[in-house]
């Protein structure tokens, strides 16, 4: 049985080589630029992960990170982002949801600690 | 005679407007067909140092394959803008990076086109072209051409010469320290923050005797960069170098001491260094911020040499250190100041 991850990254790159990190490690990989590419079928499943990048959506960084663990059901939840700012980081390790948070320049091996 | 001109003159400007529609219409194929080329160029670039970092069980990197795919998209030595491209690119990646992958996309950009591209920009004449090619190659680590930028640590051009000394200090890290404080042109302020950042980032271990080493050198430059790695590497047994310069003649040079000197505590042989150094500072304002550093930092209240203080000339000190102690609690010595600059005839003199 493979466990489910999301990936929400605007870096392509970045989204590939998460995607080919988690499918490494037997997820099978949801991975996506825009929000705007959710759909109907993710809000009724539960993922056992999400990776998800700060986007501009027109709201604060902080509450985009918990607008995304509310609206998708999910088991654990990692901020992987290039807006890093230390008030960012600071804000976002406060809260409980989040079990990581990394900002570029990151080592992938962290993440690999998160989610064996 | 008028009409016809007038038709001359009409069919003039409507061939301009022809023209400038099929400019527009041009420019806006090509830049479809461009974006749409660099997202293909993207995708395969993404999908090559993806499955090099991780590869699937049965699944196997062919470095003739790679290569083959960029000629297939145009990457070429005839087709700059395709390669510089791919170069920003592999910089993007490498940058978010660290790690064992971060080595891992070394040792594959070695291995891909675009070969020596960043090596032959450090020949053009035009200076953004240069410093271009030179943060390339020390962005992506290619230290085997290191011999090149270093002559160019002292060109004529602030930017090539940042880009040079940044590359030095990527590759060599604290070795570098042998000659960047003995360079001949100055360091901008902008140049010293780059190369403590990158000296922090990629060598977090500091190695004193090469840093004492630096001590010797008397560019002002080379004194303000040796106490802001002292700062940022947090060295609590070089704090006396700092100390040295609180009483520089020179404005800037004292400048950067305070700020740097902010983030440490003194202890005890230093605060007597520091409260002799005190008096002979000619700026004021530098003093009040020292005042208030020193006393946010000190345990205790040294009512010796704040009653000093209050006995020295200048008035804007005796206000700052009237405040610290009324704050921390001795109103009486401050209310004896205060009475005490009035004789006890003007008093007198106002009551009456």
């Amino acid at each position: 049985m493979f466990k489910t991850a999301l990936i929400i990254q605007e870096d392509l790159i970045l989204l590939r080589i998460l995607e080919r990190l988690m499918r490494t490690h037997g997820y099978s990989c949801r991975s996506i630029r825009t929000l705007a590419e959710l759909n109907i079928e993710d809000q009724e499943r539960v993922y056992d992960l999400i990776i998800s990048d700060i986007l501009f959506e027109g709201i604060a960084p902080l509450d985009f990170v918990f607008q995304i663990g509310e609206i998708i059901m999910h088991k654990s939840l990692i901020v992987v982002t290039n807006m890093g700012q230390e008030k960012v980081r600071q804000q976002i390790s406060k809260s409980r949801n989040v079990a990581g948070f990394f900002s570029i320049p990151f080592d992938l091996d962290d993440i690999q600690k998160l989610i064996a | 005679m008028e009409i016809s001109f007038l038709f001359v003159v009409l069919k003039v400007l409507l061939g301009v407007l022809i023209l400038l529609w099929i400019i527009i219409g041009y420019s806006l194929v090509y830049r479809k067909h461009r974006t749409r080329h660099r997202e293909k160029i993207e995708s395969s670039f993404a999908d090559i140092t993806s499955k090099y970092l991780y590869t699937l069980p049965g699944e196997e990197v062919n470095l003739i394959e790679i290569q083959r795919t960029f000629r297939g998209l145009g990457i070429k030595r005839s087709n700059p803008k395709n390669v510089q491209y791919l170069i920003d690119l592999m910089i993007r990646t490498q940058r978010s990076l660290m790690g064992r992958n971060y080595k891992q996309l070394e040792t594959l950009f070695k291995q891909i086109p675009p070969f020596r591209a960043s090596l032959s920009k450090l020949n053009s004449t035009e200076w953004y072209i240069k410093a271009r090619g030179i943060r390339e190659i020390y962005e992506m680590g290619q230290k085997q051409h290191i011999n090149a930028l270093i002559s160019e640590r002292n060109n004529n051009n602030t930017y090539v010469r940042r880009e040079a000394q940044i590359a030095m200090v990527v590759f060599l890290g604290w070795e570098s320290l042998r000659f960047l404080p003995f360079l001949k042109m100055e360091m901008t302020l902008w140049q010293q923050i780059k190369v403590v950042e990158k000296l922090h980032d990629l060598y977090p271990e500091p190695d004193l005797p090469l840093l004492r080493k630096a001590y010797e050198s008397d560019r002002f430059y080379a004194s303000e960069l040796v106490m802001r790695i002292i700062r940022k590497f947090r060295l609590e047994s070089e704090v006396d170098y700092i100390l040295n310069f609180l009483d520089h003649p020179d404005h800037d040079r004292r400048e950067v001491a305070i700020y740097c000197i902010q983030s440490f505590s003194l202890i005890n042989g230093q605060q007597q260094v520091f409260k002799k150094k005190f008096f002979r500072i000619p700026n004021t304002q530098q003093q009040v911020n020292l005042l208030k550093y020193f006393h946010t930092n000190s345990f205790q209240i040294d009512l010796e040499f704040y009653k000093k203080l209050l006995n020295s000339g200048n008035e804007i000190l005796k206000l700052s250190t009237a405040e610290i102690l009324w704050d921390s609690g001795y109103i009486k010595i401050v209310e004896e100041f205060y009475y005490g600059q009035y004789n006890s005839e003007t008093i007198e003199e106002n009551v009456l």
